[in-house]
């Protein structure tokens, strides 16, 4: 089983995608903390201080814009093997499928985990010495930091297993990815903003995964946010639904 | 044992019978040719065989077992499948390397089995670059990482330059002549593998329609004879008195069917004639490829 997940790792390093997707969070999360940086103090945008612990809260918590491109290269995990072909040979190496999409969540979650860290050190080296500037005061516990940071590693592990579920129930890598960004940006938000049927955003996996970090992103939907560990539950529950669909979708499906 | 068991497998596909009771059996040392046209059952058949493909009804079995019930496949089957399975943007020795590290294979194998396929300096790569000749060796190469006794090979002359297909030949003929390796290559065009194969198992329609030695599917086909005259003794006449069919061919020869050899020789002596050249001919294998095929 080692062996399977290392191979599935392999699978990514040896191709481009992965730090193309990275490149692509990273730069994301850089022009959102360049706004939080510039309109920082803005009365007009919301924005806390600087200087304040509300505003490292803030900043800290942009790293989970990265769950798009985490979910994406979940789908690719995926539908890549379709697109190319390659599934026959993964299959002829590993006749048993159930373990095939085992040691793919599991890789899907290393690369999640690792796409976090990547997130929080880039998000640290850029927040860190924007406060030493403003003159404001770093404390962790008061920013909550820690847990943010959690919530991220979480969310963008999880993140990955939904994509390599999607990926594996449409097969095709291109609505894969229509549908995974369709989901991240446009039914979630739809369902998280919208305050009337905020009830059922909280339990989509963004809902959820704001939960696990409890930013205070939009004060209007607090009331309707699950607890902090029932968010953690939440996300693991999707997790283990994809994981299902992932393999029933593919473990009997003759490959021709 | 018997390498390749195939007993009265059938799949359908929708109300296509794409394999219709299909059986025979490959035994190791010998080069099995499975033929037919395409659509006939062929890639259905291997791809039931690797687990692929779930038939219907049957079963096929390499080496007594169900291929999904294999702990180390790559160490007992060496498949050859389509030449598109790669990422076009993976090197072919790392295309290898992570099947080696999947299978619990050493990585060192990698280089080797492209190294045996005349890949070695293509190792670097990105396969979306190669052609279609050198994705079928390096497809030939993944089938060699485990170093099998059991070869299965889904038209693997497809896309191969007359070179390759020669090199292909020769290289089957070493793993089951040698080796003591069973294979089971595909194809549609019989003058691909009517130089390799051992055995020849037919299949058109999903249905078996022959199977046997090369050497007994030829001497099944019809015979001909082939004989010359000097100038002025037309045999002709004499000959199709006796019942036989004759063509004249466009050298001045006449092509008999259906009579055997002495029969023509008491003809030629009755009639006085003197004989330039007389010779058995090999019924046209092809010929009996495509009446066997065609008439489904
Ligand atoms: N996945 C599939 N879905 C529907 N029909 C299929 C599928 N695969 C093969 N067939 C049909 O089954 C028949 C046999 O196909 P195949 O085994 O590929 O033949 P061959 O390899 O001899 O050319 C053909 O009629 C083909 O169209
Ligand atoms: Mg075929």
């Amino acid at each position: 089983m080692i062996g399977l997940v290392r191979a599935e790792l392999l699978k990514l390093s040896t191709t481009r995608l992965w730090w193309v997707m990275l490149l692509v969070t990273l730069l994301l999360i850089g022009v959102n903390l360049a706004f939080f940086i510039g309109f920082a103090g803005n009365p007009q945008g919301g924005l806390p201080a600087l200087d304040t612990p509300e505003w490292v809260q803030f900043a800290w918590s942009a790293g989970s814009g990265g769950g798009i491109f985490v979910m994406i290269l979940g789908v690719v995990m995926i539908t890549s093997e379709f697109r190319y072909q390659t599934i026959t040979g993964t299959f002829l190496t590993t006749p048993r499928r159930e373990r095939v999409i085992a040691a793919k969540l599991f890789a899907g979650l290393i690369v999640g985990a690792l796409f976090a860290v990547a997130v929080l050190i880039f998000t640290a080296l850029v927040v860190i010495p924007t406060v030493m500037i403003a003159g404001g005061e770093l404390s962790l516990g008061e920013s909550r930091v820690p847990q943010i940071s959690l919530g991220i590693l979480a969310s963008l592990a999880l993140y990955t297993l939904f994509g390599i579920g999607l990926g594996a129930l449409v097969r095709n890598q291109i609505a894969g990815i229509v549908g995974a960004v369709a989901w991240a940006y446009v039914i979630e938000n739809i369902f998280l903003g919208v305050p009337a049927l905020q009830v059922v955003g909280k339990w989509l996996p963004g809902g959820a995964a704001r939960a696990l970090m409890s930013i205070d992103v939009d004060t209007g939907m607090d009331a309707n946010m699950l607890p902090a560990w029932g968010g953690a539950l939440v996300l693991a529950g999707y997790a283990v639904v994809f994981a299902i669909v992932a393999s029933a979708t593919t473990v009997r499906r003759d490959i021709t | 044992m018997t390498a390749i068991e195939i007993r009265n497998l059938s799949k359908s596909f929708g109300a296509v019978r794409a394999v219709d009771g299909v059986s025979f059996t490959v035994e190791a040392g010998s080069v099995t040719g499975y033929l037919g046209p395409n659509g006939a059952g062929k890639t259905t058949t291997l791809r039931s065989l690797l687990g692929l493909v779930t038939p219907d009804s049957g079963e096929a079995l390499v080496n007594g077992k169900r291929y999904t019930a294999m702990a180390t496949p790559l160490n007992e089957v060496g498949a050859v499948l389509e030449a598109t399975n790669f990422h076009p943007g993976r090197t072919a020795r790392n295309h290898l390397r992570l099947l080696c590290v999947a299978a619990g294979l050493p990585v060192t194998r990698a280089d080797e089995a492209l190294g045996q396929v005349g890949l070695a300096e293509a190792a670097g790569k990105r396969v979306g670059g190669f052609s279609l000749g050198m994705r079928q060796r390096l497809a030939l190469a993944s089938a060699l990482l485990g170093e099998p006794k059991v070869y299965i090979l889904d038209e693997p002359a497809n896309g191969l330059d007359p070179a390759g297909i020669q090199w292909l030949r020769g290289f089957l003929r070493h793993l089951a002549h040698d080796r003591g390796a069973a294979v089971l290559v595909s194809s549609h065009v019989l003058s691909e593998v009517e130089q390799t194969v051992d055995n020849v198992v037919i299949i058109a329609g999903g249905r078996l329609v022959r199977q046997g030695t090369l050497a007994e599917l030829t001497t099944n086909g019809e015979k001909t004879v082939r004989i010359r005259t000097v100038e002025g003794g037309d045999l002709g006449p004499a000959l199709e008195k006796a019942g036989a069919t004759v063509d004249r061919l466009d050298d001045g020869a006449l092509r008999v069917h259906g009579l055997e050899p002495e029969e023509i020789g008491q003809i030629v002596l009755d009639q006085r004639v003197v004989l330039t050249e007389m010779a058995a001919e090999r019924s046209d294998l092809q010929k009996v490829f495509l009446e066997l095929t065609e008439e489904r």
